[in-house]
């Protein structure tokens, strides 16, 4: 029982995690048609500047939050104006472009950091909450889901209340009807870019003291956020919301039980059958025309 | 002259769309394309809205050149574009559609007002306004098109096959509100396959074949023409 409750709150807050850079992958790949293959290594960066900036250099850990933000939010930047736009009629050009900032990243990572031993970051914020004797949660993590939440209403608000965030949905829907309405692409791509960037950048930062961080570790992530988006059904942000928070759940137990290997075989196996069962996903619907 | 376009030709990769357009359009002018599938209607279109942009030729609107610019800098200066097949933003409310049509404006009370105008058009997008566009019915889909159209101010609105795969009650409808449309000042270019629709409707026609200009002239006297009976109207 302990064990299943600790589990349930263990996967919720890996959930956080999750839909932030999957919500990002599904933000880019909508506005722009580009599958980007670097997602992972976004994340990767902004823990990277978390060890950098705080635990290296004494900076305060949320002042460094926002610094990793910033940080992946410019390398985003970067790649809608010099890769992303320049191939934007060619989708297939741009996936290896991305495929080729992947590496890249990985490579100034080893370069700042080494190749040595996964990095270790101190959690900033000590003790742990007892909600009862059985279930305890440490504040560190209670902090990450918290920022998670508050980052994903805030998109939610941003997509659903404003007339930018129309904008931006109108270019996933149809790109062409939105520039009639005077709607400029370039502009709204890189707001996705920028918005998805920066919430890679956010779920790097909180993860870095909960996770082995070395330059590798995108990989994983690459992973998660397609068995999410897939199983969420591409394109629907608020599947990719739910399905993270699913998956992570279900991640979690497999792996308390069953251990961590296992725990992606089955990801990876439950988003084979979503694809062949119900390819739109539990919440895609069909792209029509 | 509001809109001239002169001799344009566009290529889609080496097939030759339009072969040397040229057509005019007056202030409050109310004119028509016709001709069969592939004569390059929509593109002339396209191609006045900044989608597809002409190898050859010019553009004037307004006094200035707008072959060159992009489809959404071409909005801003007053011309408005209903594309083939409506597109609507199907995930969007009825609402949301209609504001992002006034995306260029920034006057609210101004906005308020036209959106007023829409719904006096179209009673029926007022009842369903926060209902998404993917629940409508084909004719109220174009009625969304239109209104969103009709939201960016424009002086010029361009309209492509509006009544394609409409019943014939909602055709009507929407033939008497462009009218209503045209009356209240906006020069209108309709692109229809019904040219017996369009020729009611407008008072200039062009009548288009393979990418050039066939005829061109009076609608009424298009109407009487041989050809255009023959070929068009099916008498």
């Amino acid at each position: 029982m302990e064990l299943i409750l600790q589990s349930i709150v263990n996967g919720l807050i890996q959930g956080g995690f999750f839909a932030l850079f999957a919500v990002g992958l599904v933000l880019i790949f909508g506005v722009m048609s580009v599958v980007n293959f670097a997602h992972g290594e976004l994340v990767m960066i902004g823990a990277y500047t978390i060890w950098l900036l705080h635990a290296q250099n004494g900076l305060a850990f949320i002042p460094a939050i926002g610094v990793a933000i910033i940080v992946v939010t410019i390398i985003g930047l970067l790649m809608e104006r010099f890769l992303f736009r320049p191939t934007r009629d060619d989708p297939l050009a741009g996936l290896i472009c991305s495929i080729g900032v992947l590496f890249i990243l990985q490579v100034v990572a080893t370069l700042i950091g080494g190749d040595g031993p996964s990095k270790q970051v101190p959690p900033p914020f000590h003790g742990t909450m007892v909600v009862f004797d059985s279930l305890r949660i440490p504040y560190q993590r209670i902090f990450s889901l918290v920022v998670s939440i508050v980052a994903l209403s805030t998109l939610w608000y941003f997509l659903t209340r404003t007339k930018l965030g129309w904008a931006l949905r109108a270019v996933a829907l149809d790109r062409e009807a939105a520039a009639l309405q005077g709607i400029n692409i370039n502009r709204i791509s890189m707001i996705a870019i920028g918005v998805g960037g920066a919430l890679a950048g956010l779920a790097g930062a909180l993860m870095a003291p909960l996770t082995n961080i070395n330059p590798h570790m995108g990989h994983n992530v690459i992973i998660t956020a397609f068995i999410v988006t897939i199983v969420g059904g591409v394109g629907s942000l608020s599947g990719a919301v739910i399905a993270a928070v699913l998956y992570a759940l279900f991640h979690t137990f497999v792996t308390v039980y069953f251990g961590g290997t296992l725990a992606t075989i089955c990801g990876l196996i439950l988003m084979v059958v979503v694809l062949i069962v119900k390819p739109t996903g539990i919440m895609g619907v069909r792209v029509s025309e | 002259m509001l809109l001239e376009v002169s001799n344009i030709h566009v290529h889609y990769g080496h097939v030759a769309a339009l072969k040397g357009i040229s057509l005019a359009v007056e202030e409050g002018d109310f004119v028509t394309l016709i001709g069969s599938n592939g004569a390059g209607k929509s593109t002339t279109l396209r191609t006045i809205s900044g989608l597809d942009h002409p190898s050859a030729g010019e553009i004037t609107f307004n006094g200035e050149r707008i072959e060159k610019l992009s489809a959404d800098k071409i909005v801003k200066m007053g011309i408005a574009h209903v594309p083939e097949g409506r597109r609507v933003f199907k995930d969007l409310t009825v609402s949301e559609n209609l504001l992002l049509g006034a995306f260029t404006r920034d006057d609210k009370a101004g906005i308020e007002k036209d959106m007023g105008k829409v719904f006096k058009h179209f009673p029926r997008l007022l009842e369903r306004r926060n209902q998404s566009a993917r629940t409508m019915s084909g004719g109220e889909q174009q009625m969304v098109a239109i209104g969103r159209a009709l939201m960016s101010k424009p002086k010029l609105l361009l309209l492509d096959e509006p009544s394609l795969g409409l019943a014939p009650v909602i055709v009507q409808e929407i033939a008497k509100i462009l009218g209503e449309i045209n009356r209240q000042g906006v020069s209108i270019v309709l692109v229809e396959q019904n040219a017996e629709l369009a020729l009611e409707l407008a008072r200039h026609g062009y009548v288009l074949e393979t990418g050039t200009v066939a005829l061109e002239g009076e609608a009424s006297g298009l109407m009487d023409n041989d050809h255009v009976r023959k070929a068009y109207l099916g008498i």
